[in-house]
């Protein structure tokens, strides 16, 4: 009876049956293909909701401890929790029901307490997502220590007991540490914008507990990845780094490190290294670098920007008179790089003195006047810190009240009062503790404090334009921004005409020619501009060279001092303003002026000054920039620390600050289920598995049984 | 290779070679003497050669043992203590893993 069927089938012809139907399922797939279109939907994109902004504390690491924060392999998951008060903390530590939290902070919350607490939980605590604010807190936040480089300065031990440690004076009482402190979550930083508003309403969504009652799932949770890939200490890092018998050997840190700015009055040959007979040099310094808490966030306005800007200026101010009356000794501009680290630019150009590897030796070093932080001087008193040890010799004594006097001499007839505080007040955290423990040379650090810093963000994100009353009046394009002369740079421009005119006295020049010397209010301002609002303006794009161009963003450059192979925003540009504010136009061309040589048999200029063709103005009735040659001394020197040239990573003696390498850094938001759902997703998986192996196992030794129906010869006749 | 089809000297000889090369620090060639020949040791019906194939393979058993033993001490206690070793602990180590000590 089933036999006939099959036989009807085999016995009619095939082929005309076989073209209709695959011909149907043609014009099938293509009218369902008109229909729906083709539409490609990632689940990926359905579940996680990307960070778009991620900056995080990073890991770094020194001779004995490692600071900064840490992800786990495969990142950090925890169910967000939106912190209302300190007490809230309650919950995320002890009382909640769905630990890890993530706990989101407000800025105000932001604190050494909450911090110290959630560090303490850790186990609980999965990670800590800060909300920064768009202006800045009113109370005072310094993530930095109390004391800043207390053990690379001059005041130890056997230098003087009493001054050690800041016994003495504590320079930065609001300080909380946080920088210096090592968490083992992640910590991120979030604007404070659509996107961060898009995770609080997901928290008040699903995560919000309602009147005692536990919060049920699907609950709103946030991964953070920030794995770090250094751990212990320096030393050990730097061991792992050399090891390498993998097949792509990976590094894991990268001393910190870039290049100190350096330009002189009188040009200097940079080939022959070591001490110059005759030559006796006025050292004037700057710090460019700052930190804050997260990685590549350090506006540093007042702790950097303020001192270096002031001396760039005072450079310029100096330019004509040092040509047509110069004094007798040299000035030697210095502006550097990773003093925040334990000094790292100021001990290596220090070290490179004393091994003769730098263009002079200490001994042709005559004094020192640094340039600290001046922006936030409110009265008109500026104060002239010195090192009152080494004035026990009564030939520094001497030598430190003369440059006092040159100082004060210099501020005649100007709004700016220098004043001396309590004689036996040590020096403030500054460069000049460097050239200090080498050999006693006369100095004064400037700074707009009498003993502890007024600033109240030291070494923090906040410490920005706004801190510093650089604003401007609403409605001005970013042109008219440039040129107008801020209040605080009126103000710092009479800093610099008096560190200017002091140089010169100091230098040996005559005091007839010290009215002549005035910093100029509008270059002030316009370096503010450029340092604190954005550096892609105007004024600093016609000073570069244009294969720079690239570098100036629309937004102020960040003072982070980073690894050795990446190169520091503020370095590059300080060096282009000093060669343009200090040296001079040169008739040469461009193939001369990038070769170094001012015509074709010239040799010896190289050792003495240094060429940069600069892209210059576009004119007013044409398109092309009209570049120039500019010759100066303004040069760069390595500012990486000793201890990496010596190899000694447990050195007490140099900084041994590294810094972590880490995959990319990101975050993400997602809805999870129960611990429940997920047990009972995979056991019915498992069960289905189980049940399937089963079936398979059974049918197929009953294969006979149940498949014997259809097995008949075919030519079987009926 | 399938044992069923060689003949019992054959069978021998190549339980031996099996035997002899696990003593070049090879312990993985002892488990598949042992995981190989035991059903021709143990399980089958006695033949001529039968008893010196389980000679082999109960000493491969034993040295199977003893190498299994001295692993799993010396990979219990690096990984317990790399960490504490320091220097000693990462030139031990081909892979050192990232992040944590």
């Amino acid at each position: 009876m089933s036999t006939l069927p099959v036989v009807f089938s085999l016995s009619a012809p095939r082929t005309r049956k076989m073209d209709l139907p695959s011909n149907k399922w043609i014009v099938h797939l293509l009218v369902c293909c008109f229909v729906v279109g083709v539409n490609c939907n990632s689940v990926d994109k359905k579940i996680y909701v990307k960070l778009n902004y991620t900056v995080s504390c990073v890991r770094l690491l020194n001779a004995t401890h490692q600071i900064g924060c840490q992800s786990s392999l495969s990142g950090n998951v925890g169910v967000l929790h939106v912190l209302e008060s300190e007490d809230n903390l309650d919950w995320v530590l002890s009382s909640g029901p769905n630990p890890p939290y993530m706990v989101i902070l407000e800025s105000p919350l932001f604190t050494r307490s909450v911090m110290m607490k959630l560090k303490s939980g850790s186990s609980r605590v999965a990670g800590v997502a800060v909300v920064a604010p768009n202006t800045n807190p009113a109370g005072a936040f310094s993530p930095h220590t109390t004391c800043p480089n207390e053990n690379s300065g001059v005041y130890s031990e056997t230098y003087d007991p009493a001054m050690a440690n800041c016994n003495k004076t504590v320079w930065n009482p609001l300080g909380n540490g946080l920088s210096y402190e090592e968490f083992d979550f992640p910590i991120f930083s979030l604007k404070d914008d659509n996107d961060t508003q898009v995770i609080r309403q997901c928290y008040l969504d699903h995560n919000r507990a309602v009147n005692g009652s536990r919060p049920r799932y699907p609950l709103c949770a946030m991964q953070l990845y920030s794995l770090m890939f250094a751990v212990t200490d320096t030393a050990t890092c730097m061991r792992r780094n050399d090891i390498n018998l993998s097949i792509n050997p990976e590094m894991v840190c990268d001393p910190l490190g870039d290049y100190n700015v350096w330009a002189s009055t009188r040009p200097l040959n940079n080939t022959a290294k070591g001490h110059k007979m005759w030559e006796s040099a006025v050292v004037a310094a700057a710090r460019l670098d700052s930190r804050s808490f997260f990685f590549d966030i350090a506006p540093g306005a007042q702790s950097g920007v303020s001192g270096f800007v002031a001396l760039l200026a005072a450079a310029h101010a100096l330019r004509d008179v040092v040509q047509e009356a110069p004094p007798n000794r040299t000035i030697l501009y210095t502006f550097f790089q990773g003093e925040t680290f334990d000094y790292i630019g100021s001990s290596r150009m220090v070290y490179d003195m004393e091994n003769n590897q730098f263009a002079v030796d200490l001994d042709n070093i005559h004094s020192v006047l640094e340039v600290g932080q001046v922006g936030l001087r409110n009265d008109s008193k500026l104060w002239l810190h010195t090192d009152p040890v080494s004035r026990r010799n009564d030939s520094v004594n001497k030598e430190v009240e003369d440059l006092i006097a040159n100082l004060r001499l210099a501020a005649t007839n100007l709004s700016v009062t220098p004043e001396v505080p309590t004689a036996s007040q040590p020096l403030p955290p500054s460069s000049f503790q460097r050239f200090l423990r080498a050999r006693p040379i006369p100095g004064v650090v400037l700074e707009d404090h009498q003993s502890a810093f007024t600033s109240r963000f030291y070494e923090s994100m906040y410490d920005n334009a706004e801190y510093l009353n650089v604003s401007y009046p609403p409605n001005l394009t970013p042109e008219e921004q440039l040129r107008f002369v801020t209040e605080s740079a009126k103000a710092l421009t009479e800093v610099a005409t008096l560190v200017a005119r002091a140089l010169y006295r100091q230098a040996g020049g005559a005091e007839t020619q010290l009215v002549n010397i005035n910093a100029d209010s509008q270059t002030v301002t316009q370096m503010l501009y450029g340092f604190l609002v954005r550096t892609n303006n105007s004024w600093f794009q016609q000073l570069i060279p244009s294969d720079f161009m690239s570098h100036l963003t629309n937004r102020p450059p960040n003072l982070y001092v980073g690894a050795v192979q990446q190169s520091s925003e503020p370095t590059v540009l300080v060096q282009f303003l000093m060669a343009n504010l200090t040296g001079s136009t040169v008739n040469v061309t461009q193939e001369n002026c990038q070769n170094q040589r001012e015509d074709e048999n010239d040799k010896e200029s190289r050792h003495m000054y240094i060429y940069m063709w600069v892209q210059g103005a576009v004119p007013p009735n044409s398109t092309q920039r009209q570049g120039f040659c500019v010759r100066s001394t303004a040069r760069l020197s390595k500012a990486v620390s000793p201890a990496f040239d010596l190899r000694e990573f447990t050195s007490k003696d140099y900084s041994t600050w590294t810094e972590s390498r880490w995959k990319p850094i990101s975050g993400r938001i997602f809805l999870v289920a129960s611990h429940e759902l997920e047990m009972l997703t995979l056991g019915v998986g498992v069960g289905v598995l189980l049940t399937s192996l089963l079936l398979t196992y059974v049918i197929s030794a009953k294969a006979d049984i149940l498949f014997s129906s259809g097995r008949e010869p075919t030519n079987a006749t009926y | 290779m399938n044992l069923e089809r060689l003949p019992n000297e054959e069978k021998l000889c190549l339980c031996r070679k099996y035997y002899l090369a696990g003593f070049a620090l090879l312990p993985f060639l002892w488990l598949v003497n042992v995981v190989w020949f035991f059903r021709e040791a143990f399980v089958k019906p006695a033949y001529t050669e039968q008893s010196q194939i389980k000679t082999y393979v109960k000493r491969s058993g034993m040295g199977l043992l003893f190498w299994v033993a001295v692993l799993t001490t010396w990979i219990t206690i690096f990984q317990h203590f790399r960490a504490e070793w320091g220097a000693m602990g990462d030139y031990l180590s081909f892979t050192i893993p990232l992040g944590i000590p």
